[in-house]
């Protein structure tokens, strides 16, 4: 180990405990505390309109959701191309409790942190089964047979009058320590429970990973006829790794739900897998800190260009078309331009910073 | 001089200077906003609509219409996604509109909640019934889905022959689809005499042969769609190929097809091409092939602002326009009566939109009525059908018996 326990700019591991430390540095826990605790107090000091407060909220949601998806896809090597319909399992679960209780029942207004923990149970729950054909399948045949779960997904919810076909189902507006959160705290009380949400479970997953378990994952992904003669299960590994994601999702899906106050199909369709999917692969597979960065940077992303968007059809007022086509041109190209010049995403990047600054003042 | 006259002269010249920099200043401009689809799914509805809507403004403002106060409407695509509207409505909401026009059935029945909190009127392109629903501030521009379907239905019962008609529903797999369907067979249930033989939910199909094959053989002499143009310029292109369709209105072991107001138009006709020969579509809009003030007008307002021929003919152009109509009529009673423009009281005002006050803009075959027990616009339609290759007026504008007797 460093002398240094603020500066280390080596590895100095000697024991495996070592190497498995959360934090690497003082120095980076102490970043870490600063960086939540500027995430937990900004919005006390800079008012936000309702319009980027439901933004922010909806990247942090998004973020739950990709870590989910990097543990199937980007740890466990299994491509999952139906990722929003887990989204979608866990908001019709919360759907389907206010179709039968109502929305405005006590148990969804009231226990609404027990209600987000069901939706992600239940996630889990579809997850693990939609993740069966893993034990057969590889590759581009997982793909589809997780497309199709998206496939039936979509249409069970269109054709079940239970699920109001895929119109807007609502929920009740939740309840706090101070009474109901009305529309004017809205926004500012979900982002918190999706910022606790989302660092709860970033810090489980980073602990996950270096867990055995997690390393399974991995190993699964590599060659799982060799963690297979390691003593690993590849295929539980994979039905594990599916329902993990499915219980992310689920809670995202719970999430979602609750911050729109309501439930309609058309945020879980297919399309909504492969912006999913984009997310990951932007942020940088197979790294946890891209499931921070993919969801942050597409959304932000798409807001500039609908800014652009909107200035271009000031100028070009009869050809708004043409200026409004600037979105989905830009997201097609952001994902090709990742994937032939940084497909390790902007995981890589922020790698590359840490690495400058932790050297700095030497080059190596 | 003396003091008094100066001061006289120079209060004269600082009044006027006072005048001249506190006019403009006085001139005030409402903002209102539109989100809607521009790109996906119904852009091709959502495109002439947003040019509907942003030229009858900017002929508000050049013209003066309001004076010096001038409207600025902000238009926002929200790819016919229930998200993208919410967040678009909640940055609209943040700049303070006192009306907020929208769009799809899904995100106006998603909305219907915030619109009630915020008590902000709303005009969408949706007429789905369901709008109108526990809510209080949703204002459909026209007669509702349900009732357009009623109303075919019941021009079928009319002028059928021979017994009770049988009739198939063709519609589109989603909400905006659905929504007429319960009320028509509440209709039937009420007593109007058609039967129901199937409804059908179209995929993404591009061949109808079996469907409409096993609707001949079930006797089906009516085919009633409500869906957009191209699902059902596949069935029409398709009941050609097979000789399915009735040369004449209900011509016995053949096909009549009708439709609602986003099932036809110009774009139908240049889909289906002479498949959409006979096809008979009702909606409460003027079109510009049938000659008249509305359409007059609707042509103009396009040249005006050099749209192109598509456009200028869209009845989705009439759409937009007449819902910024609308609006704009909404602020200038409010102005008219030395009200401030916010949300309770255009409100107010749409409200007393009837009898005397009822609103007629030349593009709808009837006036905009609305009250706090009324909120569907135009309750008259007009039917039309297609002969030689253009939409031509059948008969008056008429309003659905069936419609007020189940709601």
């Amino acid at each position: 180990m460093s002398a240094n326990r603020w500066l280390a700019t080596g590895n100095f591991f000697a024991t495996y405990k070592e190497e498995q430390r959360i934090f690497l540095t003082h120095l980076d826990r102490a970043v870490f505390v600063l960086f939540i605790a500027v995430l937990f107090t900004w919005p006390i000091f800079f008012e936000l309109s309702n319009k980027y407060m439901l933004v922010i909220n909806n990247i942090l949601i998004a973020m739950v959701a990709i870590i989910g998806l990097n543990l199937v896809t980007g740890f466990a090597g299994l491509i999952s191309i139906g990722h929003a319909a887990f989204v979608g399992v866990g908001a019709y679960t919360l759907a389907s409790i206010c179709q039968v209780i109502g929305y405005d029942h006590v148990a969804v207004t009231h226990a609404w942190p027990a209600m987000i923990l069901l939706c992600g149970i239940v996630g889990a729950a579809f997850g693990a089964f939609a993740g069966l054909p893993a034990l057969r399948l590889k590759h581009l045949y997982l793909a589809i047979a997780t497309l199709s779960f998206q496939m039936i997904f979509e249409w069970v919810i269109h054709h079940t009058s239970f699920f109001n076909q895929g119109q807007t189902i609502f929920v009740g507006r939740v309840y706090w320590f101070t009474g109901q959160v009305g529309r004017s705290e809205h926004y500012f009380f979900w982002y918190y429970v999706c910022l606790v949400t989302l660092v709860l479970l970033g810090l489980s997953v980073r602990n996950l990973l270096r867990s055995r378990y997690g390393r399974c994952l991995v190993a699964v992904r590599d060659n799982d006829r060799a963690a297979d003669a390691m003593g690993m299960s590849p295929g539980f590994t994979k039905v594990y790794a599916f329902g993990l994601a499915g219980f992310l999702a689920g809670i995202a899906g719970g999430l979602h739900a609750y911050m729109y106050r309501g439930v309609g199909i058309e945020s879980f369709t297919l399309h909504q897998s492969i912006q999913y999917l984009a997310m990951a692969i932007v942020g940088g597979l197979g790294t946890l800190n891209g499931s921070f960065w993919g969801p942050a940077a597409i959304k932000l992303l798409d807001l500039q260009v609908e800014n652009l968007a909107e200035l271009a059809g000031k100028v070009l007022t009869s050809h708004l078309s043409l200026a409004t086509a600037l979105r989905p041109l830009t997201f097609g190209l952001v994902i090709v331009l990742f994937l032939m010049f940084e497909p390790r995403g902007i995981a890589n990047w922020w790698r590359i910073v840490k690495s400058y600054f932790k050297l700095w003042p030497f080059r190596y | 001089m003396r003091l008094a006259g100066k001061i006289a002269i120079a209060t004269t010249v600082l009044m006027f200077i006072a005048a001249i920099v506190t006019g403009p200043v006085c001139a005030k401009v409402y903002k209102t906003a539109l989100s809607l689809a521009i790109t996906g799914p119904t852009s091709d509805a959502g495109n002439p609509y947003s040019k509907g809507v942003e030229d009858f403004f900017r002929l508000v403002n050049e013209e003066k219409l309001l004076g010096d106060d001038t409207i600025e409407c902000i238009i926002r695509d929200d790819k016919y996604e229930t998200d993208i509207t919410k967040r678009n409505f909640e940055e609209f909401m943040d700049m303070g509109i006192p009306i907020y026009l929208n769009y799809s059935t899904g995100s106006t029945l998603g909305l219907k909640r915030d619109f009630e909190e915020e008590k902000i009127p709303v005009i969408p392109a949706s007429f789905h019934y369901g709008n109108l629903e526990n809510s209080h501030y949703i204002f459909l521009p026209i007669a509702s889905y349900s009732e357009q379907v009623i109303g075919l239905a019941e021009y079928v019962a009319n002028h059928s022959e021979g017994g009770t008609p049988k009739v198939a529903v063709f519609i589109h797999p989603s909400a905006f689809g659905r929504g007429p369907v319960d009320d028509l067979k509440k209709a039937v249930a009420a007593g109007l005499k058609v039967e129901v033989v199937e409804v059908v939910e179209h995929g993404k199909d591009l061949d109808n042969t079996a469907t409409l094959q096993r609707l001949q053989n079930k006797g089906v002499q009516f085919v009633i769609c409500h869906t957009v143009q191209s699902p059902v310029a596949t069935l029409l292109n398709d009941a050609q190929r097979l000789g399915l369709i009735a040369g004449t209105f209900g011509e016995k072991g053949k096909m009549t097809f009708l439709g609602a107001h986003y099932t036809g138009g110009n774009d139908l006709i240049a889909l289906a091409g002479e498949a959409a020969e006979n096809f008979y579509w009702t909606t409460s809009y003027t079109i510009t092939s049938v000659p008249g003030p509305g359409a007059d007008a609707q042509l103009a307002l396009a040249k005006r602002y050099k749209r192109d021929e598509k456009t200028a003919n869209s009845h989705n152009y009439a759409n937009g326009v007449m819902v910024a109509q609308v609006a704009f009529e909404a602020m200038r009673r409010a102005k008219a009566r030395g009200l401030e423009i916010n949300r309770e009281n255009l409100y107010n005002v749409l409200n007393d939109m009837n009898g005397i006050n009822a609103f007629y803009p030349v593009t709808t075959v009837g006036p905009v009525t609305y009250s706090k027990t009324d909120r569907a616009g135009v309750d008259s339609l007009q039917l039309y059908v297609v002969k030689g290759g253009q939409f031509t007026a059948v008969g008056l504008p008429f309003r659905s018996v069936y419609m007020r007797k189940i709601h």
